[in-house]
């Protein structure tokens, strides 16, 4: 059974194609669903994100199941498969596990370390296990990169450091006020920066978030956006007084807010701390005002500045998590070949027993003399010679270092013991767990 | 006897700033346990000296100390445990370490004027020591807070911006603790003025009594804390000084306790003899 990949990403395809390779919009797990219904793979799970779309499958037949996987993305598509195949990647083995482990820990995303992508991860399998259409190669690979992706989070500060304007507002706001429980954030002017950074503003459970603008309809269409209440422009330094955090986004071509207008404010408001973010261009807030006490000023420029030494701070913790996946993946790539082993362990187990059915059934006539109790302790007796025999070189095989020497050994035993020759020739793949299909089917 | 403590401490110490500087929980977790382990340790060792002399040990300059130590490791983990912050930990143990040396080096004997012999003698330095372990952690408090202030007000989000908590938390956690040592101060100088006052009845000839006044200078500055944290608790009130005004008078107040502590319990001659 192997492990196969093909997909599109950001790195392959462009925003267009992606969109029309895109599962998320419909149900992954019905797509998973779809697919195994129709190819000869035996596990199937679909990832679909905003700047991905991979399918994973175990097969035992790699080559035959890529023109499956071609013919279903361009079926349920509806696409030529002529538009998407110079732009589709294929893994499989190592470096399909490889790549998914990198993609749990955030090392493939548009920006490194960002931390959704582990939760949509885990949701694309969870959706596809819903269906039946995961077994044990996937359920193993995939809970493997979700430990990988848990690793590099804890690890490294790869997913540390807000890494756009308006999650580094926020970060600063925590740091100055803890939680933001309780605090009123005072929007002036209305733009998509002041939008965002107040939906993250609401998220983290600010009490009120009150707004005004030159111009009132502006204003309205942001409060009703951000669930916030308006004041006329006219009350702004009112308002001020009462605000924790000042968020300016006017176009004003001059400065608006000046250090006359913040004092008058922060007299009134004791001695708590305001933080004033001004992400107008030209600024709103007189620089003057920073030298204010309790008083924090951040402009759009010092905002981007601490977005840019976020990033450079990820980047230098890349090399650290692609460290974490190696790790991860050697110790991957070591259970897969103890797995390679299971077959010829099965077949090696069922040899024996049959020789010691066999031998048990020759006794039967001297046996039957025996008590019910003495004859069950005869077989037990048998039963364990043949297990602790066994035992040793099931480890041994399973531990091989490599593919190639494992070959050579399991060749070996197979002549030994002329495991070829009886019903056991090609026994399944697993000796426990049946595959998503033999469910199905039964 | 105070060399395992120290040895702990000092081990809790280093745990903490690889915490601190590595930003890992596991190493966190492990500080928190050596620090717990120590501070048995060290309770172990003042129930053996209290046994010994049948009253808890601080009627000399080095076991004083070491109680101190005590209540701080103490105060430290309590407020560890209610904030699940861990960040201040780097520098509370250097201070731990550092004082414990002294006791440790030292051991001093433990030998009681009669006239000390009274309740009021314990009430009195057993709430000093206390309110100036709250003192050190404010002390602490204010100093990280000034650091995090100054790198937020100069947009230099540096070393300590991603390692210590929030301006807010530093602040309420100082308030706290600046309160909490007041309370015990007045409730010290209050005991050790009435008492005095008792003493000097009873024993009318006794020298150190009689030089008991706002000349020693023990006595002086630990007014002058007084009124310093009287500041500090009414300004916080009523003036509207947070941040980093408290910050600053709970790092001058401290100094000014250690002050008090170190070099005039050593090299000065009071009328406390500790």
């Amino acid at each position: 059974m192997h492990l196969f990949l093909l997909g599109v990403s950001h790195r392959t395809a462009s925003v267009d194609l992606r969109e029309r390779l895109d599962f998320s919009s419909r149900d992954v797990g019905a797509a998973s669903e779809a697919l195994a219904a129709r190819s000869s793979a035996a596990e199937s799970v679909v990832l679909s994100t905003c700047n991905r779309s991979e399918i994973y499958i175990a097969s035992g037949d790699p080559a035959r199941a890529r023109d499956e996987l071609v013919a279903f993305l361009s079926d349920y598509h509806q696409l030529p498969r002529d538009v998407f195949l110079p732009h589709l990647f294929v893994h499989d083995d190592v470096e399909a596990a490889r790549h998914l482990f990198r993609v749990a820990a955030g090392l493939d995303s548009l920006v490194v370390g960002e931390p959704q992508i582990l939760g949509q991860v885990k949701d694309a399998f969870q959706a596809a296990a819903e269906r039946h259409c995961t077994g044990p190669l996937l359920s193993k690979t995939f809970h493997w990169a979700f430990g990988v992706g848990k690793r590099v989070r804890n690890e490294t500060a790869l997913g540390e450091g807000a890494v756009s304007v308006s999650f580094a507002a926020v970060a600063l706001a925590r740091k100055i006020f803890g939680r933001l429980h309780g605090r009123r954030v005072l929007l002036v002017g209305a733009g998509e920066i002041s939008a965002l950074t107040a939906q993250h503003l609401r998220s983290h459970g600010v009490a009120e978030i009150v707004i005004t603008s030159r111009t009132p309809a502006h204003a309205d269409a942001l409060a009703a956006e951000v669930a916030g209440h308006t004041v006329p422009w006219a009350e702004m330094r009112q308002a001020m007084a009462r605000a924790d955090i000042v968020l300016t986004a006017t176009g004003s071509q001059r400065p608006i807010i000046s250090r006359q207008d913040v004092e008058a404010a922060t007299g009134r408001r004791r001695a708590e701390p305001l933080f004033i973010i001004d992400v107008a261009v030209p600024r709103d807030v007189d620089p003057a005002v920073t030298e204010i006490e309790q008083v924090f000023l951040y402009n759009v420029d010092d905002l981007r500045g601490i977005v840019q030494e976020n990033l450079a701070r990820r980047g230098a913790e890349i090399a650290h998590a692609e460290a974490i996946v190696a790790e991860e993946l050697s110790r991957f790539t070591a259970w897969q070949r103890s797995r390679r082993a299971i077959p010829t362990v099965v077949a090696l187990r069922q040899r024996f027993d049959d020789i010691r059915r066999a031998e048990l059934q020759r006794l039967e006539i001297r046996l039957s003399s025996l008590s019910p109790e003495a004859r069950a302790r005869v077989d037990e007796v048998t039963r364990l010679i043949v297990e602790k025999l066994l035992l040793e070189p099931t480890e041994q095989l399973k531990a091989l270092p490599d593919e190639e020497t494992q070959a050579a050994y399991t060749e070996a035993v197979s002549r030994l013991f002329r495991l070829g020759d009886g019903e056991a020739a090609e026994p399944a793949d697993d000796e426990t767990e049946a595959t998503p299909a033999d469910r199905r089917r039964e | 006897m105070n060399v395992l403590p120290l040895v702990l401490y000092a081990a809790a110490g280093v745990a903490y700033a690889i915490h601190f500087a590595r930003r890992h929980p596991q190493a966190g977790r492990i500080a928190t346990t050596l620090l717990i382990f120590a501070a048995l340790a060290h309770t172990f060792v003042i129930g053996m000296q209290t046994m010994e002399v049948r009253h808890v040990p601080f009627a000399n300059p080095s076991r004083a100390v070491s109680t101190f130590v005590w209540l701080l490791a103490l105060s430290y983990l309590y407020l560890e445990s209610t904030t699940d912050e861990r960040a201040m930990g780097v520098f509370i143990m250097p201070i731990l370490t550092g004082l414990q040396t002294i006791p440790a080096l030292s051991p001093g004997i433990e030998r009681m004027d009669p006239v000390l012999d009274s309740p009021w003698f314990w009430v009195h330095v057993s709430s000093l020591l206390f309110a100036y372990a709250s003192f050190a952690l404010a002390g602490v408090l204010g100093l990280t807070y000034v650091v995090q202030f100054k790198e937020i007000k100069k947009k230099h989000l540096g070393y300590f911006y991603t390692r210590l908590p929030s301006l807010q938390t530093l602040d309420v956690m100082n308030s706290r603790a600046v309160t909490v040592g007041w309370l015990f101060l007045t409730v010290g100088v209050a005991v050790g003025a009435i008492w005095t006052a008792q003493a000097r009845v009873l024993a009318p000839n006794d020298p150190n009594l009689q030089a008991m006044s706002l000349n020693d200078p023990k006595v002086l500055i630990a007014v002058i804390t007084w009124g310093v944290y009287s500041f500090a608790v009414l300004a916080r009130q009523t003036m509207g000084w947070t941040g980093r005004r408290a910050a600053w008078l709970s790092a001058l107040g401290f100094a000014i306790v250690l002050l008090n502590f170190l070099p005039i319990n050593y090299f000065v001659t009071t009328s406390h003899t500790f």
